[in-house]
């Protein structure tokens, strides 16, 4: 129970823990959507002002040349009302051909004129032009009237003026083509529009890259939270902008949290060993004081059963907590070690173990520098080694060996005994299953310990023929280092 | 020889004093660690065997005050984790060596005695591992209080094994323990060699084993 419940615990944190894998994908949401909004609201106001004033500085702009240029068509207009001659009583008016071709001169346009009496009878100029629509009325003698009008299909800019001829007004219309205002207006449209999606751009790259600089803490607190795992709690320390200290200061509390909590289950771990060891060792001693001491030999071959028991039961509990570690998210898998180191550790302690009758423990060891964790792997290794003095049988020959090859560091334990048929080793991975001529004080846990933390490590267990003759090869590759 | 046995489990320091006490050693026993470096000052123990999870102040203060006050007795950790965390935190703190449990009874009396013959090989040139005694100044060796007859290197490779009993020690380190041999010296001689000596050393109950691939261990035979 207490092993489930721990499992369970270790389960939640390790989901809790599992930074690195949600940090850049919030980070990257958060970003972007910040980013677009930001955009947006400052791009908005710009998407309505922009037009707003251009089509104001289109139409200023428009409205000056159009002033100046009807002011050019009201200057032949005063000129022909200057000629206009009343010395005979009747209005009368003389052009010239130069004149004439002097009025008319324009690099684009056609100039038309005429010069009305007040009656209305052509005076001189074009008398077509009176075809006009539509056709202003009359002006006042010194009062001036433009006027867009159409004459056969065309468009034209007119200006007419009053002159006082005596009893009325004499009228002097000028019209020109609108080719020098049209293409006035083109110049005009392009330039307004030309410098307004400029000035768009350029607001919007401003706009791009100050938002960019405003969230780039916000960045920095992401790469800064990438670098944090369970095993890694440490309070951010990056220097952020005032507004972002409430959230850099509720993150290191979580952090504190959480590492309190790891802590806790580091301590459930440690307390739960200690809870099940102690009494385990007390019964053990208890056993092997009694085989020590003075008693009835007839008692012996129990004691000898009740001892093997006990540290069959003891290695039950040993594994049972073996496996909540290997499942334990907050463990360092990364750190430099040599499988020899490892071997040879293990190696010092079986030299003290009593092995069955005959067996014979050997070492061939070379340097195989990993990436790992240091008593998880040595528990691997303790665990192939007791399943194969569990299961290999008197007078078996074990040999530890490791190494190093391109693909990777690798450590086996081989043995003579029996071994396992290609068929049954897939299941002889599985949990508490052992195998059919199984005896000794196997748990039926070892293989499925190894094969775990083989996985833990991004390595793998597999189980291998012996080199000569029949036996079992158990052996861990491990992916290779840097 | 005398052995201060700090540990909080009843049951636990009753059969491990019993235990202990059929060697023919005393022992003394207490449950918390706070009084520990007074009653190390006060009596000259040979040993201290420390639990780690104790009530009030734990195995690691209780071992960090007592090399804070210089008191230099070997300590042998008790401990139930295994972390290996704890394990180095223990040697730098001080340790001699530790046994994590459930341990054999056997393996905690053998480490106890080795640990004592090491402090007391710091302090005096007399080593004693069953029937067989070494004299390290004298360069002697004797077999129930007999002499025995060894040559130059097998005394090298002796003393060299007695000060290491109960670990394996590995082949490349026993070559370099005499300097009778030269450089580049064959894996042969040094076998013949330590089958000599096994031969002249057996009959006093201690056994040179042999572990595959690993070295050579010199233990007693329990």
């Amino acid at each position: 129970m207490l092993t489930a419940w721990g499992r369970s615990h270790i389960a939640k944190a390790g989901r809790l823990g599992s930074g690195p894998a949600l940090g850049p994908q919030v980070a990257e949401r958060l970003r972007s959507s910040l980013h677009r909004r930001l955009f947006g609201w400052l791009l908005l106001p710009l998407l309505v002002v922009l037009p707003v004033l251009g089509t104001a500085l289109y139409r200023q702009v428009q409205h000056s040349a159009q002033s100046w240029l009807d002011d050019g068509l009201e200057d032949t207009a005063l000129t022909l009302a200057g000629q206009i001659d009343l010395r005979g009583g009747t209005p009368r008016i003389d052009i010239s051909v130069t004149m004439d071709r002097a009025l008319r001169f324009d690099r684009q346009d056609d100039v038309f004129y005429v010069v009305l009496a007040p009656g209305g009878e052509v005076l001189q100029g074009d008398a077509g032009l009176v075809e006009l629509r539509p056709l202003p009325p009359p002006q006042p003698a010194g009062s001036v009237h433009y006027g867009d009008v159409r004459l056969r299909g065309r468009e034209l800019r007119l200006v007419q003026l009053g002159r006082d001829c005596g009893d009325g007004a004499c009228q002097v219309l000028v019209a020109e083509t609108l080719h020098k205002r049209e293409a006035l207006q083109r110049e005009i449209t392009t330039f307004v529009a030309l410098n307004g999606v400029a000035l768009a751009l350029l607001l919007a790259l401003a706009a791009g890259w100050a938002i960019r600089q405003g969230l780039a803490p916000l960045t920095d607190l992401s790469t800064e939270l990438e670098r944090r795992d369970l095993h890694r709690l440490t309070p951010l320390a990056a220097r952020l902008p005032r507004e972002l200290a409430p959230l850099q200061a509720a993150f290191n509390r979580l952090f504190e949290r959480l590492n309190r909590a790891s802590e806790a289950q580091r301590e459930f771990l440690a307390d739960a060993a200690h809870q099940l060891r102690t009494p385990l060792t007390s019964l053990q001693t208890e056993i092997e004081l009694a085989l020590l001491e003075p008693h009835d030999p007839r008692v012996d071959p129990l004691l000898q059963r009740l001892r093997q028991r006990v540290v069959r039961s003891a290695r039950l509990a040993q594994q049972l907590l073996s496996l909540a570690r290997a499942e334990d998210r907050s463990v360092d898998l990364g750190q430099r070690i040599d499988l020899r180191d490892i071997a040879t550790e293990s190696g010092q302690d079986w030299a003290h173990r009593p092995l069955p009758a005959g067996v014979d423990l050997g070492f061939e060891l070379a340097e195989a520098p990993a990436l790992g964790h240091a008593f998880l792997l040595r528990e691997l290794l303790e665990n192939l080694i007791h399943n194969a003095v569990s299961y290999a049988g008197a007078g078996a020959r074990i040999t530890v060996r490791c190494g190093s090859a391109p693909d990777g560091p690798w450590l086996e334990v081989e043995d003579n005994g029996p071994g396992i048929p290609a068929a049954e080793r897939p299941a002889a991975l599985l949990r508490f299953r052992r195998g059919d001529q199984a005896t000794g004080t196997g748990t039926g846990l070892g293989l499925a310990i190894a094969a775990d933390i083989a996985a833990r490590h991004g390595g793998r267990l597999a189980l291998l023929d012996a080199h000569g003759g029949p036996g079992l090869r158990a052996r861990l590759s491990l992916p290779p280092v840097g | 020889m005398r052995i201060l046995l700090v540990e909080d489990d009843e049951q636990l320091v009753e059969t491990t004093a019993r235990a202990l006490r059929s060697q023919g050693w005393v022992v003394d026993c207490s449950a918390r660690g706070e009084p520990v470096p007074r009653s190390l000052r006060e009596d000259a123990y040979d040993l201290l065997i420390l639990d780690i999870g104790l009530a009030g102040i734990d195995g690691f203060e209780t071992l960090r005050r007592v090399r804070a006050e210089g008191l230099a007795v070997p300590v042998l950790i008790l401990t139930a984790r295994d972390a290996v965390e704890d394990r180095v935190r223990g040697l730098e703190g001080g340790a001699d060596d530790y046994l994590v449990k459930p341990f054999a009874l056997t393996e905690l009396v053998a480490r106890a005695r080795a640990l004592v013959r090491r402090s007391q090989a710091r302090t005096s040139n007399q080593l004693q591992l069953a029937r067989l005694r070494i004299d390290q100044e004298a360069r002697r060796a004797y077999l129930d209080g007999e002499p025995l007859p060894l040559s130059a290197r097998e005394w090298d490779v002796l003393g060299f094994l007695m000060t290491r009993a109960g670990k394996v020690v590995p082949k490349e380190h026993i070559a370099l323990a005499s300097n009778a041999w030269e450089q580049g010296v064959s894996d042969n001689a040094i076998e013949v060699c330590l089958s000599r000596l096994r031969a002249k050393i057996e009959p006093g109950g201690v056994r040179l084993r042999t572990v595959r691939g690993l070295g050579y261990l010199l233990e007693e035979i329990g």
